[in-house]
């Protein structure tokens, strides 16, 4: 995984437990006329060169580029070799918000004022958002299943659970999924800006992305990925794999509601938890941990607050809950993907990671968001939720092994 | 090696992936010997164009074999 705060799922692991943010103000362009001017941009440390060929990298998108190193990392953790030797049974399905946005800008820009000369042949592969999972099938010679998910901030977490349901209907033993996004350009904020979705605390990028607190003003966009090997559990077993997790889970519905609201009573929220619980046969109170989807918006915060307390009742008071979107700032589409793993990591070390700059908590968001501070907590099982613009709601249950 | 016929070089071996830029000669076939495929082609086209501000029509392209030949068209167009 990447994200604003490192290359790595143990660097990233190490921040957030250390409740570390990764916001800072925008260097990808020139936003000093924005009304938002910070951002959750993956820095200097991140560099494709190790994995990408600086002449193949000229041909990619960001987007494309984040895509790639974590899946090079899953696939290096997972020790799978690669060509398989059943292709068709190992498939890639990438989730991406707006997948190669920047490229999209640059083309129309050279065309605006080059004429249509000005278009670069890779601008269209460089701007769909199949094509993460595309090259994935060409670097490992995945043949399978292969398709791009595009579920605005939920397409992280809709990905993985597709590809969790391809593995279970037993069409595959092999999955490469996840979620990528690199949408920090110039349309991009003064879009998300025109919206007033995005927080304007520029004197104070840390403090910025303040899930569940009264003060918060909007989110905070991040750009980042991560990717996740699934593997039948006979097939990780069989070849003597390292399990981090399983996932027994996937609920999704939709709120029917509005295009970038979300239903206030959180009943889209609710029955997406609910059917990812019944999914999994696992009762609320067994639930120890919930990445929460906490992108800092009044709305939103508020409204996962309720979900969760009409699904969990008596026991939404004891369950431990955090959106590490406070660290990260919201990745769009790949931040369910990145959550998950967060999800997966708490469950293995026992350890909840915090909500920072929680300081003073909005009355209506009541329930234990674990301020500021990682708590240790063993747990058996982990709900992670996205929610979208367009009312798309996922939730993934993942299981310690 | 003039000055157009250096910057072709550099351009291709922009965009060729698996092709160093020590193993490309004037006389280097972009194709055969480069193993450049279509993309790549479309890929060099634009660079080209865009480098030496001219206007390369898939006729003409079709007509160009080696990275001599590309230099000459360029300096045949008088942009140079």
């Amino acid at each position: 995984m990447v994200t604003g705060l490192g290359a790595g799922v143990q660097a990233n692991w190490t921040a957030i437990t250390s409740g570390r943010s990764g916001i800072g103000p925008i260097t990808r362009f020139d936003a000093s006329k924005h009304r938002t001017r910070i951002a959750g941009e993956v820095r200097g440390d991140f560099d494709p060169a190790g994995y990408i060929h600086n002449k193949e990298a000229r041909r990619m998108d960001r987007y494309q580029h984040l895509a790639m190193v974590a899946a090079y990392e899953a696939m290096n953790d997972a020790g799978l070799p690669y060509p398989p030797s059943e292709p068709y049974r190992c498939g890639a399905v990438v989730g991406s918000g707006m997948g190669g946005l920047a490229s999209i800008e640059d083309g129309f820009r050279s065309v605006d004022q080059k004429g249509p000369k000005g278009a670069h042949p890779m601008v269209i592969p460089m701007s769909v958002i199949n094509l993460a999972p595309g090259m994935m099938s060409i670097r490992f010679g995945f043949k399978g299943p292969n398709f791009g998910v595009v579920n605005a901030c939920t397409s992280g977490t809709s990905a993985i659970g597709e590809a969790h349901r391809i593995i279970r209907e037993g069409r595959c033993d092999v999955m490469l999924t996840g979620g990528a996004e690199a949408v920090i350009t110039t349309l991009s904020i003064a879009a998300f800006n025109a919206l007033r979705a995005l927080s304007v605390r520029n004197d104070e990028p840390e403090k910025a992305s303040r899930p569940f607190d009264r003060d918060r003003d909007g989110f905070v966009i991040g750009e980042g990925a991560g990717i996740l090997v699934l593997e039948s559990e006979d097939h990780a077993r069989a070849r003597g794999a390292t399990i981090h997790g399983e996932i027994v889970g996937y609920g999704a519905t939709d709120d029917a509601f509005h295009v970038v609201m979300p239903a206030s009573d959180g009943e889209g929220a609710y029955y997406s938890m609910k059917f990812a619980l019944e999914d999994a046969g696992v009762d609320p109170s067994e639930i120890g941990y919930i990445n929460a989807h906490g992108t800092s918006t009044d709305l939103n915060d508020k409204m996962e607050t309720i979900a969760i307390r009409r699904l969990f009742g008596h026991s939404a008071e004891k369950v431990s809950i955090s959106s590490t979107k406070s660290m990260t700032g919201h990745l769009i589409g790949a931040a369910g993907a990145v959550e998950a793993i967060f999800s997966l990591m708490a469950l293995k070390e026992g350890v909840v990671p915090p909500t920072i700059n929680l300081e003073n908590p909005d009355p209506e968001c009541d329930l234990d968001y674990t301020p500021n501070k990682a708590v240790s907590r063993e747990m058996a099982y982990a709900l992670s939720n996205s929610f979208a613009f367009g009312g798309q709601n996922a939730s993934l249950v993942f299981k310690r092994v | 090696m003039d000055d157009v016929e250096r910057k072709v070089i550099d351009l291709i071996a922009e965009v060729l992936v698996d092709v160093n830029k020590e193993n490309i000669q004037l006389d280097s076939k972009i194709v055969e010997d480069l193993g450049a495929e279509s993309l790549d082609i479309y890929d060099m086209i634009a660079l080209l164009e865009d480098e030496f501000g001219l206007e390369i029509n898939d006729e003409e392209v079709e007509k160009i074999q080696t990275v001599k030949d590309v230099a000459s068209f360029i300096k045949a167009s008088g942009r140079a």
